[in-house]
């Protein structure tokens, strides 16, 4: 990786609240236009961590560069972030607001105008602009907030849980947006908890626990990194077989399917052997790469 | 320089084109002239008829009743060619003079009957009218004793029952003092036609001299009174009415979650200082509607009183410097408070915690006021000196000394640079915080914390 492909460089950097510590060492690379995901449990530090890359806090030691600079004032414009907490002016037209949050990234009330049409439409909710913002329901209220973060047009956009509270269909609609964004070339920076949206979307990960780095690396690596060692089965009768904890870790039983983790040491072909000697019926027998919600348990309990 | 702008005009409009802005403009002159006027009407409306007022004269022949009676009802009617002059006195005269005139209008008058003591005991016709005022026949009674004209240390006595109708009291009493200094004089041999003339009032003229030792134009000094008193009363009003709607526009991005987004895209201070000038700019739009009507009405109240007349209404002529001064020290004074109210702001989580915390600058306004009576009277003292420097005073107690005897330049703008230093010192002070304290997840801040955000990088 050359630098001139690095978006964001955070190097060793810390963040004390008082006694609390918020970040501990943290150390990333976010590649240029790739997705990456933040990710970790509600606490381990990705909100401080974020608010230091867009300049609303400053780390008490490390550094941060943005396009190999050091972050500053300036370059916040280049960046479009959608915060976990966020809200509206109540009392403010949609179409206004929009066009204050783009002048507030020196984009002018002319070419904001364009571009304000252009997303509510394409979010589908062109009729919503002369609306104030406090008739909006949570879900439409969460798309305006969705253009105040890209319509400036920023090189890197950091969202923090953009989809917690949205139905099925918004969830869609905007992660193909976010993936064309993606595709234009944009650096994007995804933190949720919602691994299943994560493991769609992302293309570099990095898992951080209790205000330390856990992992990091594309998506790809760090599934192979697990090895195949889980199995996805449909099968009838072979009671007994699956509580051999020498055999099988963990098993997780979904409405038609089941999902085993083999224990250290086991092997797959021997549980099949067994199955088989126990005269069940086999339906289905597939060596599957672990979810990445999997992953992320594994290595959050393994942590604490 | 656009982010900056975009805030100001946020804050502006959105404001302005508020229902309330729009309420608050036509309703506050109303809402000014019903309290200022109001309780003095009701302080002066006196109900329930005429007084009935007994005299009992102990004066050899009862010599005295007549003048006393005719006093008391004002038999002296005024004619009309004299009601230029009638208007002129009651301009200028002071509060109490108006409301006593005021209430002259209003009052129902006294109905005075004659109790002749001669042949009884002074404690049986006391009785007697006593009992009647108990039974309500009679609302009070003056024992005007028989050595009254001889010794001047004799005195008269009021009996009633409304004696805590000071406006009824205070009217007697001056027209029984003028009645019997009238009957004195002539007594002593003083000739009617002269008691008018001896009597009349001396007036003190005065003149400023300026540092220069040129004299200026005889001045009351009452114009220079009442230009302290309207700047000190224009800050007190703005800050009253405004420093809430800072406060507001400070705790806003709080309650609505916003703030997070704005300091991604802008420093807290710039956003601070937006906010400031925003709402500033807010009220002074509202205060240059009402000041275009009130100039409106006083043009035209006193071309109407000229037309009848009416002359001598002198607006207030002063050096057009004053008006630059004036200028200077609200505007300091107007972002002097305002920003204690975005201080205040940017350490709470609600409005109404920020109200209850804002009490006291209502206090420390007050106090500026106060010491604006001792500044007045020796306005070159050290007193003075310090306290038109101390910035939250400055404002009031610079402005007094300027029109009362205007001290050095140097002065003057040492006390406007400490003062326009201080706002930007809140200023810087506020956004710290504001910024340290939004991240700390909306918890309500104590004191030490925030000392501890303001030491913080």
């Amino acid at each position: 990786m050359d630098n001139n492909n690095i978006s964001v460089k955070v190097d060793r950097v810390s963040k004390t609240f008082g006694e609390f510590t918020a970040v501990r060492e943290l150390s990333l690379s976010v590649r240029a236009g790739r997705i990456f995901g933040l990710l970790g449990p509600n606490g381990a530090g990705k909100t401080t961590s974020i608010r230091m890359i867009v300049n609303i806090t400053a780390p008490d030691t490390g550094t941060i560069e943005v396009f190999g600079q050091k972050i500053d004032s300036q370059l916040q414009d280049r960046i479009g972030y959608l915060p976990e907490e966020r809200g509206l002016y109540k009392r403010m037209k949609v179409g206004d607001q929009l066009k204050f949050f783009g002048e507030l990234k020196n984009v002018s009330g002319k070419d904001a105008e364009g571009r304000i049409d252009h997303w509510l439409s394409r979010l589908k909710i062109p009729e919503w602009k002369n609306k104030k913002a406090m008739e909006l329901s949570k879900g439409m209220q969460q798309k305006v907030q969705f253009i105040a973060a890209i319509l400036h047009e920023p090189d890197l956009l950091i969202l923090d849980e953009p989809f917690s509270g949205l139905d099925p269909v918004n969830v869609e609609l905007l992660e193909k947006v976010v993936l064309e964004l993606k595709l234009s070339g944009k650096t994007i920076i995804f933190s949720t908890h919602q691994m299943e949206v994560a493991e769609r979307i992302c293309d570099d990960i990095c898992l951080i626990n209790r205000s330390q780095k856990v992992f990091e690396g594309s998506l790809r690596e760090i599934k192979s990194s697990f090895g195949r060692n889980s199995v996805a089965l449909r099968f009838e009768g072979g009671n007994g077989v699956l509580a051999d904890t020498s055999l099988v870790s963990k098993v997780d039983r979904h409405s038609d399917e089941t999902e085993v983790l083999l224990a250290p040491n086991a092997s797959a072909q021997v549980l099949l052997r067994r199955l088989v000697d126990s005269g069940a019926t086999i339906e289905k027998f597939e060596m599957i790469e672990p979810s990445l919600n999997d992953i992320f348990i594994a290595k959050v309990t393994e942590n604490s | 320089m656009i982010k900056f702008l975009a805030i100001v005009k946020r804050e502006y409009v959105q404001r302005v084109k508020a229902r309330m802005f729009i309420v608050m403009t036509v309703l506050g002159p109303v809402m000014l002239v019903v309290f200022t006027i109001v309780p003095g009407l009701l302080f002066s409306l006196k109900t329930g008829g005429d007084t009935r007022l007994a005299i009992v004269d102990q004066t050899a022949g009862g010599a005295l009743f007549e003048p006393i009676r005719n006093s008391i009802l004002q038999r002296q009617v005024y004619d009309d060619k004299n009601l230029g002059e009638r208007i002129e006195s009651q301009v200028n005269s002071n509060t109490t003079r108006r409301i006593e005139n005021a209430s002259q209008a209003f009052s129902a008058g006294f109905s005075i009957e004659r109790v002749d003591p001669t042949g009884k005991s002074i404690d049986s016709v006391k009785q007697g009218l006593n009992a009647r005022i108990g039974r309500d026949e009679l609302d009070g009674y003056l024992l005007i004793p028989p050595d009254i004209l001889t010794n001047n240390d004799s005195k008269p006595a009021y009996y009633g029952r409304n004696g805590g109708d000071m406006v009824t009291t205070g009217q007697i009493q001056r027209r029984l003092d003028n009645a019997i200094r009238r009957q004195r004089l002539l007594a002593s041999g003083v000739k009617e036609s002269e008691i008018e003339t001896l009597s009349k009032q001396v007036n003190l003229q005065t003149f400023p001299i300026n540092e220069k030792g040129e004299e200026g134009a005889q001045d009351s000094g009452l114009a220079r009174f009442m230009v302290v008193f309207m700047i000190a009363f224009l800050i007190y009003l703005t800050v009253l009415l405004y420093g809430q709607v800072v406060l507001g526009a400070v705790v806003e991005e709080k309650e609505t979650r916003i703030a997070e987004i704005l300091f991604s895209s802008v420093h807290s201070f710039k956003l601070m200082f937006g906010k400031l000038i925003g709402v500033s700019l807010v009220a002074l739009t509202q205060l240059a509607i009402w000041g275009v009507v009130f100039m409106a009405i006083s043009v035209w109240g006193i071309a109407a009183l000229s037309s009848r007349g009416v002359q001598g209404i002198t607006v207030p002529s002063l050096p057009p410097m004053f008006f630059l001064y004036f200028t200077l020290f609200f505007l300091l004074g107007y972002f002097l408070y305002s920003t204690i109210y975005l201080l205040i702001g940017s350490m709470v989580t609600t409005t109404q915690e920020g109200g209850q915390m804002a009490m006291p600058v209502v206090f420390l306004l007050m106090a500026g006021l106060y010491m604006a009576f001792t500044v007045i009277r020796s306005p070159n003292s050290h007193f003075a000196f310090w306290v038109s420097m101390i910035p939250f005073f400055s404002p009031i107690t610079m402005i007094v000394r300027i029109v009362s005897q205007t001290p050095p330049m140097w002065q003057i703008l040492l006390s406007l640079g400490i003062g326009a230093l201080t706002v930007v010192l809140l200023l810087w002070l506020a956004s710290r915080i504001y910024r340290i304290g939004m991240l700390m997840y909306g918890k309500k801040a104590t004191i030490p914390e925030v000392m501890r955000w303001v030491r913080q990088q």
